[in-house]
């Protein structure tokens, strides 16, 4: 059962960009993919998993290779391109492997950004896609639904997804170093630089507020307070300015410095210990360092966010490491699950036909014997019923065990030779 | 018996307080339970040790200075379980239950046997240690969490990501848990202190003055008193208010070496 599965495709780590926007394909025409591929038999279930990173092809098949070639050939087709160009760029993987893929995958420890919260979302859409066009059986759904659990608990038991990798966040990260929560908190937003103002703006998202805009054009700076529902203050009030808010946002074009240590020195007081953080995302900076050696004031330029973002980066590998060992042990366990399904059918035939036969022959050996009172049909029965189970005993432990150890396909071939059980319990059910 | 148990908490503690540190160190959420859960344990055998010695003996267990310092540890820890829960600082334990071994483990070297009976076991005297133990156990408190303070400020400052700052919380809550953990210990030690000067200056006259416990006492007293006045002020906050509250700590510890080392008046 677990064989059949298979996973094919590119990612951004095997394709360039050019050939994976060559592949985009919408929504319509994938269903159309999708219902081809059950419809004329190639894949038993299948789902296509389509992002700007990976084009995947997730599915049940009895020839693995032929459901991806055909794939990959109608998605290579939609822009000219043939499936001899995509060949040396597809990797393919079965069984377990797949398995570990699919897994890995959707916890976002094979992102192109370690730990990115967005790909769970778009493997839940391509499931929710196939699901709709009704090629998901019974594997693809229990794989897929193993494997937003085994995402969710890769974010809750690691911290694969913590600690912000950009510097805009990686500044809201410090603030909620310093200040005990941002709900309330006033910034200052100097200048109209674009990371500023997303700076500003992830701000916001924490409850931050008043915002208060300036700008060198003060036209600049009442349009930047209107957008983020801010007030525009004149750049001459800037260091008074200094005395109310707590985190200060600089990111101009001038040349020089804009804000002094002795600009700072001279408002602390008035704070009497509320601190201040700047977050100087300008080059040239626009905050004198000597700011940082002030109490209660925290300078950060665009080098140091960087640096915290690059021990964030290592810190998100570090838990990687534990979220790989999470998945090794859930996909064993799921192989295993899927292993011991897998005998199930043929263990239940096996039943039905020495039952079946049971009950033939007893009836038949009761009909000779019409004198017969009570006591002895009784003991026939549970006669008949002895032997039966006594038999049944062997092959099923068998089967059970070689399911554990992965032999189980061979043992149900056996076993169904052996009892003439026919096509009936032979192999998995068809989804 | 009583020992023995008070040693099986003891070492609950100890791993606790390494299982607390490396907590920290290595950021797993797996460690923090593990200490917390022998932090209660700890405490759970501590309680039992403080009443089975008080059985054994047949009165109040608080009459040494080995069982005050036990009984300050106790308070402390549950201080600690307190705050982690209701303000969420889970990595206060790493901080507190190292000074709370130091405390601990000078019990058996030097404390345990010291036997600091007072000749009368009145009420009041009582009260006065009840007070001054409930006061000693918050600035346990104040002292890690004023350390706590510096280490983040210090890598904030220096813009390094190091090994504590993931876990750290924010230095507005740090600083304002050093100021409640003294504002909280303040009223006890002072109506404490003034209990015992009260009583000691009526039974032992100009000798209190001679003793080293009530003299140290009494400046550990006016350090935190200081600190205290200074941030009511505004001038003493952060930095400075943590650094005092480390000196505070230092002539606290300093007076319970002065109580053991020159017995004086408290232990006659």
């Amino acid at each position: 059962m677990i064989e059949r599965l298979f996973v094919a495709g590119l990612s951004h780590r095997t394709a360039p960009i050019a050939v994976r926007e060559q592949l985009v394909v919408d929504e319509d025409k994938l269903r159309e993919i999708l219902t081809g591929l059950v419809g004329r038999g190639t894949c038993a279930e299948v789902m296509i998993l389509s992002t700007c990173n990976r084009i995947e092809v997730y599915g049940v098949a009895e020839v693995a290779g032929e459901a991806r070639t055909a794939a990959f050939r109608q998605m290579a087709a939609q822009r000219g391109l043939e499936l001899s160009e995509l060949e040396p760029l597809l990797y393919a993987k079965d069984g377990t492997e797949a398995v570990q893929h699919t897994f890995r995958v959707s916890s976002s420890l094979d992102s192109m950004v370690l730990g990115e919260p967005q790909i769970l979302g778009q493997v839940k859409d391509a499931f929710a896609l196939a699901q709709s066009s009704r090629t998901v059986g019974p594997i693809l759904h229990s794989l897929m639904s193993q494997a937003f659990a085994v995402a969710k608990r890769v974010r809750s038991d690691t911290q694969v997804g913590r600690h912000a990798v950009s510097v805009p966040f990686a500044a809201v990260e410090l603030a909620r170093k310093i200040f005990d929560g941002l709900a309330g908190r006033s910034v200052l937003l100097v200048g109209a630089g674009e990371m500023g103002e997303l700076a500003a703006r992830h701000l916001q998202d924490f409850g931050t507020l008043p915002i208060y805009v300036t700008n060198r054009t003060a036209s600049r700076a009442q349009e930047l307070a209107r957008d983020l529902a801010g007030t525009a203050v004149p750049f001459a009030d800037l260091v008074s300015v200094l005395g109310q808010v707590d985190i200060v946002i600089t990111s101009t074009a001038a040349p020089e410095l804009i804000v002094t240590a002795r600009d700072v020195a001279a408002v602390l007081p008035a704070r009497r210990g509320r601190p201040l953080f700047f977050i100087d995302i300008a080059v040239p900076r626009n905050v004198e360092a000597a700011v940082n050696n002030l109490d209660d004031v925290f300078v950060y330029d665009v080098d140091d966010l960087r640096s915290v973002v690059e021990a964030n980066l290592r810190e998100r590998q570090r838990e990687a490491q534990r979220a790989e060992a999470l998945v090794e042990r859930e996909v064993e366990k799921f192989a295993e699950r899927l292993r011991s399904l897998e005998v199930v059918p043929t263990i239940v035939s096996l039943r039905e036909k020495l039952e079946e036969i049971r009950t033939t022959e007893l009836s038949r050996a009761l009909s000779r014997l019409p004198a017969a009172d009570e006591a002895t049909r009784q003991a026939l029965e549970a006669l008949s019923h002895g032997i039966v189970n006594k038999v049944l005993h062997a092959p099923t432990v068998k089967l059970r065990d070689s399911s554990k150890s992965g032999h189980g396909h061979r043992w149900i071939e056996v076993i169904s030779e052996l009892f003439g059980l026919g096509g009936k319990g032979r192999g998995a059910p068809r989804a | 018996m009583n020992a023995v148990i008070f040693d099986i908490a003891l070492t609950a503690y100890i791993v606790a307080a390494l299982a607390a540190l490396a907590s920290l160190v290595w950021r797993r959420d797996g460690l923090l339970l593990l200490a917390r859960e022998l932090t209660v344990a700890g405490w759970l055998c501590h309680t039992a040790a403080i009443v089975l010695r008080g059985v054994e003996r047949g009165r109040v267990p608080v009459l040494t200075l080995a069982e005050v310092v036990s009984l300050v540890i106790w308070v402390a820890v549950l201080l600690d379980l307190w705050v982690e829960r209701r303000s969420g600082l889970t990595s206060l334990s790493a901080f507190v239950l190292p000074v709370v071994l130091a405390l601990g483990l000078g019990l058996p070297t030097g404390l345990r046997d010291l036997a600091l009976e007072p000749r009368a076991s009145s009420p009041w005297i009582l009260v006065h240690v009840a007070l001054v133990l409930v006061g000693l156990a918050a600035l346990v408190l104040n002292f890690g969490s004023a350390i706590m303070y510096l280490l983040q400020e210090r890598q904030l400052k220096a813009k390094r990501t190091g090994t504590f700052y993931y876990r750290m919380p924010s230095l507005e809550a740090l600083d304002r848990l050093t100021l409640m953990t003294l504002t909280a210990a303040f009223p006890f030690l002072t109506v404490g202190l003034a209990l015992g000067f009260v009583r000691a200056g009526r039974a032992w006259g100009r000798d209190l003055l001679s003793d080293p416990l009530a003299l140290f006492s009494l400046v550990m007293w006016l350090v935190y008193a200081a600190t205290l006045c200074g941030r009511a002020i505004g001038h003493w906050h952060g930095r400075r208010a943590a650094y005092l509250s480390i000196a505070g700590f230092c002539v606290l510890l300093a007076t319970l070496g002065a109580g053991v080392l020159f017995q004086g008046r408290h232990g006659s």
